[in-house]
């Protein structure tokens, strides 16, 4: 089955951990890991994917997408957040960013839900035929584990003609990256 | 346990998909640093996403159903890029620009469906072993909604 996983740890070096735990297990045959990418919340709430991007040509896609994704992990109106994130200019700190009220206690809650703040995660792209070897392996590391289809991300996806849209998958990395600071 | 067979299956997919992991690797670094990629990148990328894209063909018969698609669609994207790549080597400024980033995302994709050709060759491997479906068919069952 192919899922979207974010697994929640309490700070970054602990989520580069899990990473490369993770990359392990493919390499095992475990699992298939499509792409990976780890994210922060800071204790303002905002949100920072780590690339590799230094270049400013590539610096204006970093941020939008992200909020996405996130959303997109947390259900039908995490995604609205992650869309209001990127028509406000970055999806730092989406949740907070959210102008519908409609929608908003909703969202929040279940970004939350996702990742705290202070708090670091890895979103992954995988394929695997039971949940066991990514569960107990991440427990072990201080990881909490979220699922999400990718058949419901898709349902998700309503966004896609926005001018704003920008594909999340470009933030998972295929391959183990892991920023030099956390090597 | 993994037969013979099962084996040099795997391997020649690792393979081949590190060598895509590799491609994407060395022309994101690129596009990521200081300044930005170079001609030199660009052209260097089209020479090895041909060559990628070889390997790629080659093992395409020795895989079947979703696996063979998947690598099928993995050869086509890194061709367009490689094409796109030599396209790219004439021009300059924003479209030079595009090139590179057209690189990485044709990269990328390759990777991600050599990745989805070895998520199946994997799994229907698994599923060749009755061990190892009844050990995994009733976790799979209680797993689908973990809360």
């Amino acid at each position: 089955m192919r899922n979207y996983v974010a697994v929640v740890f309490d700070d970054r070096r602990k989520a580069y951990r899990g990473l490369h735990a993770l990359w392990a297990l493919d390499g095992e045959a475990e699992v298939t890991v499509h792409g990976t990418a780890v994210i922060h919340r800071d204790d303002l709430g905002q949100i920072q994917v780590d690339t590799k991007e230094t270049h400013p040509a590539l610096g204006t896609a970093v941020g939008v997408g992200i909020g996405a994704l996130l959303g997109a992990l947390a259900g039908p109106a995490g995604a609205a957040i992650g869309a209001v994130g990127a028509a406000t200019g970055g999806v730092i700190g989406a949740a907070v960013d959210l102008d519908r009220s409609d929608t908003r206690q909703q969202a929040a809650d279940e970004t939350r839900f996702v990742l705290g703040f202070g708090q670091s995660a890895v979103i992954a792209d995988v394929s695997e035929d039971w949940t066991t070897p990514i569960d107990t392996q991440m427990r072990n590391l201080g990881g909490h584990v979220y699922r999400r289809a990718k058949s419901d991300l898709q349902d998700d996806a309503r966004f896609e003609d926005s001018e704003f849209y920008y594909p999340y998958e470009n933030y998972l990395y295929p391959y183990e990256y892991i920023p030099p600071a956390y090597m | 346990m993994s037969t013979g067979t099962d084996t040099k299956v795997k391997d020649a997919l690792d393979h081949v998909r590190a060598a895509a992991q590799e491609l994407h690797g060395a022309i994101s670094d690129a596009a990521a640093k200081q300044g930005g990629a170079t001609k030199a990148d660009l052209e260097v990328f089209a020479q090895k996403a041909k060559s990628v894209a070889q390997s790629l063909k080659s093992s395409i018969n020795t895989q079947q159903g979703a696996a063979k698609k998947a690598l099928t669609e993995a050869a086509s994207e890194l061709e367009t890029s490689q094409k796109q790549a030599a396209e790219g080597l004439k021009a300059s400024g924003q479209a030079f620009q595009n090139s590179i980033r057209q690189a990485v995302g044709g990269a990328r994709a390759s990777v991600q469906k050599v990745s989805e050709a070895l998520a199946a060759a994997r799994s229907a491997a698994a599923g060749q072993h009755p061990a190892a479906t009844a050990a995994k068919n009733p976790t799979t069952t209680s797993a689908k909604n973990p809360k």
